[in-house]
């Protein structure tokens, strides 16, 4: 049964719904941002867009941020703290709008955000991105 | 062909002789006569007595039994078969086998230091160290001195053989670093600790060898060992050598050609000595490796063609670096990725060399915590998920098997690793995610693990070695894994 609140609630974020709806549609997967090691033609076409892509978390650089990297799979490791070589090449950069919740790596999650490309040095880690999310959420 | 028509007469006798009284449908089934085929080969083999101008040790690091077999199926699988009675090109009867124990000194479960310097030393080794006697000790350099092995590369270089490197990991990570390299501590890559005089680090090690004409030709992974901290590599990365030494620039200037692209490792001449860096840290994945960078086959391919032209002949160790790698990252799809391209690799280096004196042994440096699930049917993709035995035919009955918890579940688990269920945010309790045969089988799906950990470990269970050419029919049995390297020294001073 339909009840009033729920109604409400339901009319007052639909236009909240549509929109995450939109951007959560159909999330692309991360590896779509890159062809081999160079950036791929749907990155290019989507630079300054909001866009929703899936992965991971991978282990927070660093307490209280607002920066995280998102991995196509499962990285238990910070590849970070071990090497900065080590970072594998098609990874996401996500520049989030609140401080980071840390979400386990092992989870799968949908960041959404708007695409930016070009190099940045991130200036508290020195973590040097080519592709970010900025203005991020995630679920 | 007069060999085979003289097995096909025996094969029909030895069948007539044999299957008196057996049903036809048992003597008439494919599988009767494959096994009658397969005896008779066994039968027709003959031992190679002769001596070995060239050894080619074959490394797929972390491709013990289980891996091996997984590997089996998706190659069959690849090639539309259902899988499990495809035969990669070393699990013929024309290789000769034995299962192999991998475990080190000090420990049950080894890694990949001591395990391959044990297959080019002779000798068992301790955790962690390359090529030090059993009274060295890990991260001490004061136990260097005196404990230096000598190398099967060292000893054939002696005798006038070129030897080799190929690999798809750095070329300072232990499996190629075996071949040349001793040091109390594989993790020093391009530094010793402050006032560790005993030895160099392991690319300076290397860059030393092909100096002094121990090594002729080394090509994979790992160019920023090799370059100043902070300069740029030639794949676009930076250096790491604290040092400040830079051994590309030593190496080109003792007139050894490099090479850090496919292109310019097509356009090398074949009379100096070679060089690969094709990136900073170890090669791509197969399933990910660009055009740029040449492939194992490739590199099979150019490293067999230099080497054979010294008469005298040549030792080379070609390692898949990065079945190992993913494996540790849990993520079955590039394992196969990069086993497959090793069983081509195994294929070429085959098709390039001569039986009567070229002694082939194919083998693994240790397994992986990687476990089957049951029951599945036939031709259930080796990477996805369980499908039910069906009644009839052989083909699986293309309905997921499902656990007790409801959810359908992955041919392979891993016993730990990244892909654990347990959750760090449920104070490590969890529940496994319900996965669609879709997810199941994107190249990015980790199989469901149960410990955590960082990276899934190796474990000591064995591997196989499979041989063919001069003295491959003394793998035989259940051995100890330094045994290799007392094969390849007999085969190659063989009267």
């Amino acid at each position: 049964m339909l009840k009033r609140r729920t109604f409400l609630t339901a009319t007052l974020a639909a236009p909240l719904l549509m929109r995450a709806a939109h951007a959560a549609e159909d999330p692309i997967k991360l590896r779509h941002l890159y062809d081999r090691q160079a950036l791929s033609d749907l990155a290019k076409a989507s630079e300054g867009k909001r866009i929703a892509v899936d992965g991971y978390m991978a282990p927070p650089l660093k307490a209280e941020s607002r920066f995280f990297v998102l991995t196509r799979r499962p990285m238990a490791v910070c590849p970070f703290c071990e090497t900065e070589a080590d970072w594998p090449s098609d990874i996401l950069a996500v520049y989030t709008k609140r401080i980071v919740d840390v979400v386990p790596y092992n989870v799968k999650i949908v960041s959404s955000g708007v695409l930016e490309l070009g190099a940045y040095r991130d200036p508290e880690t020195g973590f040097l991105s080519m592709v970010r999310l900025v203005d991020a959420s995630y679920a | 062909m007069k060999r085979t028509l003289i097995s096909a007469l025996a094969m029909t006798a030895a069948v007539a002789a044999n299957a008196q009284g057996l049903p036809e449908l048992q003597t008439g089934s494919d599988w009767f006569q494959a096994g009658e085929t397969t005896i008779q080969e066994l039968i027709a083999r003959e031992q190679n007595t002769g001596r070995a101008k060239n050894v080619i040790l074959m490394i797929a690091d972390g491709n013990g039994v289980g891996t091996n077999y997984a590997t089996r199926l998706y190659v069959g699988q690849q090639m539309g078969k259902l899988g499990e009675e495809h035969v990669l090109p070393y699990e013929t009867t024309d290789y000769h086998s034995a299962l192999v124990k991998t475990y080190n000194i000090n420990a049950q479960t080894p890694d990949s230091a001591p395990t391959a310097g044990a297959m080019n030393t002779g000798v068992k080794q301790r955790f962690n160290l390359i090529n030090l006697g059993g009274d060295a000790i890990h991260d001490d350099c004061s136990t260097v001195a005196g404990n230096e092995l000598t190398t099967f590369a060292e000893m054939v270089a002696a005798d006038g053989k070129s030897v080799g490197i190929v690999s798809t990991a750095r070329l300072t990570h232990a499996t190629p670093a075996a071949v040349y390299s001793k040091t109390a501590n594989r993790n020093w890559e391009d530094e010793v600790p402050e006032g560790c005089t005993a030895q160099k680090d392991i690319a300076a090690q290397m860059i030393d060898a092909m100096k002094s004409g121990l090594i002729d030709l080394a090509v994979g992974g790992g160019a920023r060992y090799f370059v100043p901290k902070d300069s740029p590599t030639a794949n676009g990365g930076a250096g790491h050598r604290p040092d400040g030494l830079d051994l590309v620039a030593e190496a080109k200037d003792a007139g050894i050609q490099f090479a850090s692209n496919k292109a310019e490792f097509d356009a090398l001449s074949m009379d100096a000595p070679v060089l690969g860096l094709w990136t900073d840290s170890h090669t791509s994945y197969e399933a990910d490796r660009p055009d740029s960078e040449p492939s194992l086959t490739d590199m099979t391919r150019t490293a067999i063609e230099f080497l054979s032209q010294n008469e005298d002949g040549f030792y080379l160790e070609i390692e898949a670096g990065r079945v190992d790698h993913a494996n540790h990252a849990g993520n079955f799809a590039r394992t196969a990725a990069d086993g497959m391209i090793w069983t081509e690799a195994v294929a070429l280096a085959d098709e390039m060399t001569n039986d009567e004196d070229t002694l082939i042994i194919v083998t693994a440096d240790h397994e992986h915590a990687i476990a089957f699930n049951g029951y599945c049917g036939r031709g259930t993709p080796i990477q996805g998920l369980c499908f039910g035995i069906s009644k009839t035919g052989d083909k699986h009955s293309n309905e997921l098997n499902l656990a007790d918890d409801g959810k359908p579940y992955s041919v392979i688990s891993y016993a730990n690793g990244s892909g654990t269920i347990l959750r760090e945010d449920m104070d490590y309790s969890g529940q496994r995610p319900d996965v669609t045969q879709e997810e199941a089988m994107d190249v990015d799906y980790l199989q469901q693990a149960l410990i955590p950990m960082s990276s899934e470990t190796h474990s000591g269970e064995d591997v196989a070695v499979y041989a063919k050419g001069p003295w491959a029919h003394l793998f035989d049995g259940t051995i100890e894994q330094n045994v290799v390297f007392h094969v390849m020294n007999h085969a190659v001073n063989a009267e």
